[in-house]
């Protein structure tokens, strides 16, 4: 990746993580709120190497792990997960499409809570609630502040958006 | 560039996935007081500036769309508080009376609620008060309409709280009037789409009738007595000839709560100050 390439990426990580601590905060319900984070940690992975995607997923769920260390370990173990699985489909499968980025970061979103659920030791209906109703939402909201990220920026991150 | 997938794929990158993976696992497994220091630094160092920046937003929310609610709890609260000068003479009246000392009162710090976008954001709470606030490990968390949880780590400006929804949460409890005691801990029955909590561990014999009030009870020196922790909704199991255990819904909700009272030094509270001297 060019050096120019990457302060523009390093310049929307970090603008991600200020709307993480500054703006979600002041939107609706947490758990309905955009995951900034996670849209960061997936934007990264789509643009590096599975290796580099995953020790960012590992720092990243280092970081979340320790906001909330109900059990310290689970958001390192999914965000690892996620940031190699989305590096690695990448590579193989995706192209530069808005629905396809869209879906990309549903799917990351829903995974990780799968997997951080899974490590926490969830059990009952209220894991199911969670996977069926708060995941898929908050995925939708990241998915969508992903879009707009995508569309605005779509220069600086070197992607040919299809419609 | 995009890497190449056959390049993508290479060994190298599986060693670090593996490495990553391995690390995650380890630290899911290690002692719960090694990983609180590690979080605990990592709060200290890289991330003070993000949680003051999310302090400041969760403040500047508060000022802003809760100032109706605000007002309208104050006009409540000094309603209330019009008729306790004559309750407290009462009491002090009634103290002397029995020969009891003077009825301790808890302090406290008042904290703002910082929520993280994690699944299991409400089984522990990032508080905006620490050490330098006072507060302590074991310190009882309560919001405006119950008991939230208990302080299970503190950094200088700000802390963690366990919440009773933790798998590792217990309280002693008792039911309002009926004077039943048992153990409040956290349930999660097949039904209930949110977590719930169950008062386990009262006697066959004692029946408690659905919207009993629960409350602390003051055992165990955690959790001063009179903290409203729920109301029962019924019976979930029992022990024939033996105990019964009840559900209870409970009075604060952690994963809603955005301002959180942290009452300070309960845990050293003496009753002894309470009890006249004994006679020799």
């Amino acid at each position: 990746m060019p050096q120019r390439s990457r302060g523009k990426l390093a310049f929307v990580l970090l603008l991600l993580l200020l709307l993480q601590f500054y703006l979600r905060p002041r939107l609706w319900d947490s758990r309905a709120a955009p995951d900034f984070i996670m849209l960061g940690l997936l934007i990264y992975a789509t643009r590096a190497r599975p290796g580099a995607a995953a020790v960012a997923g590992f720092f990243t769920g280092l970081m979340m792990d320790s906001l909330g260390p109900s059990r310290f370990g689970a958001a390192a173990l999914a965000t690892t997960m996620v940031g190699y699985l989305a590096a690695w489909g990448r590579a193989v499968f995706f192209a530069d499409n808005l629905l396809v980025h869209a879906g990309l970061i549903w799917g990351g979103v829903w995974l990780r809570d799968f997997i951080v659920l899974l490590a926490s030791g969830a059990t009952g209906r209220a894991l199911v609630w969670q996977l069926a109703v708060w995941s898929p939402v908050q995925g939708l909201t990241t998915a969508v502040a992903g879009v707009l990220l995508l569309v605005i920026f779509r220069d600086w991150l070197a992607i040919r958006l299809e419609a | 560039m995009n890497e190449q997938p056959d390049r993508a794929r290479s060994r190298s990158d599986t060693v670090v996935f593996l490495a990553c993976l391995l690390l995650s696992t380890g630290m899911l497994f290690a002692p719960p007081a090694r990983t609180a220091r590690l979080a605990s630094a990592i709060r200290n160092s890289i991330l003070v500036p993000l949680i003051w920046m999310q302090q400041t937003a969760e403040e500047g929310k508060a000022s802003r769309s809760r100032l109706a609610l605000i007002q309208a709890q104050r006009d409540s609260i000094a309603l209330l508080a019009q008729g306790l000068p004559a309750l407290r003479d009462e009491n002090d009246q009634l103290r002397r009376l029995l020969g009891l000392g003077q009825r301790r009162s808890l302090e406290f710090v008042s904290a703002e609620v910082l929520h993280q976008t994690s699944p299991t954001d409400g089984l522990t709470l990032l508080l905006s008060a620490g050490s330098a606030d006072g507060v302590a490990r074991f310190d009882p968390v309560i919001a405006p309409e119950g008991l939230l949880g208990v302080i299970s780590s503190v950094d200088r400006n700000t802390s963690i709280a366990t919440t009773w929804a933790h798998p590792e949460f217990r309280a002693s409890a008792y039911t309002d009037g009926g004077g039943v005691f048992g153990i409040v801990a956290p349930s999660a029955p097949a039904t209930a789409t949110e977590p719930l909590l169950e008062l386990r561990g009262v006697p066959y014999r004692d029946t408690i009738p659905s919207g009993t009030l629960v409350l602390t009870s003051g055992l165990g020196g955690v959790y001063p007595k009179g903290i409203p922790v729920g109301r029962v909704v019924g019976v979930i199991r029992e022990l024939t000839g033996w105990e019964r255990t009840y559900l209870v819904l409970p009075a604060a909700n952690p994963g809603n709560a955005a301002h959180a009272l942290v009452l300070l030094g309960s845990a050293e509270l003496s009753v002894e100050g309470a009890f006249p001297d004994e006679e020799p």
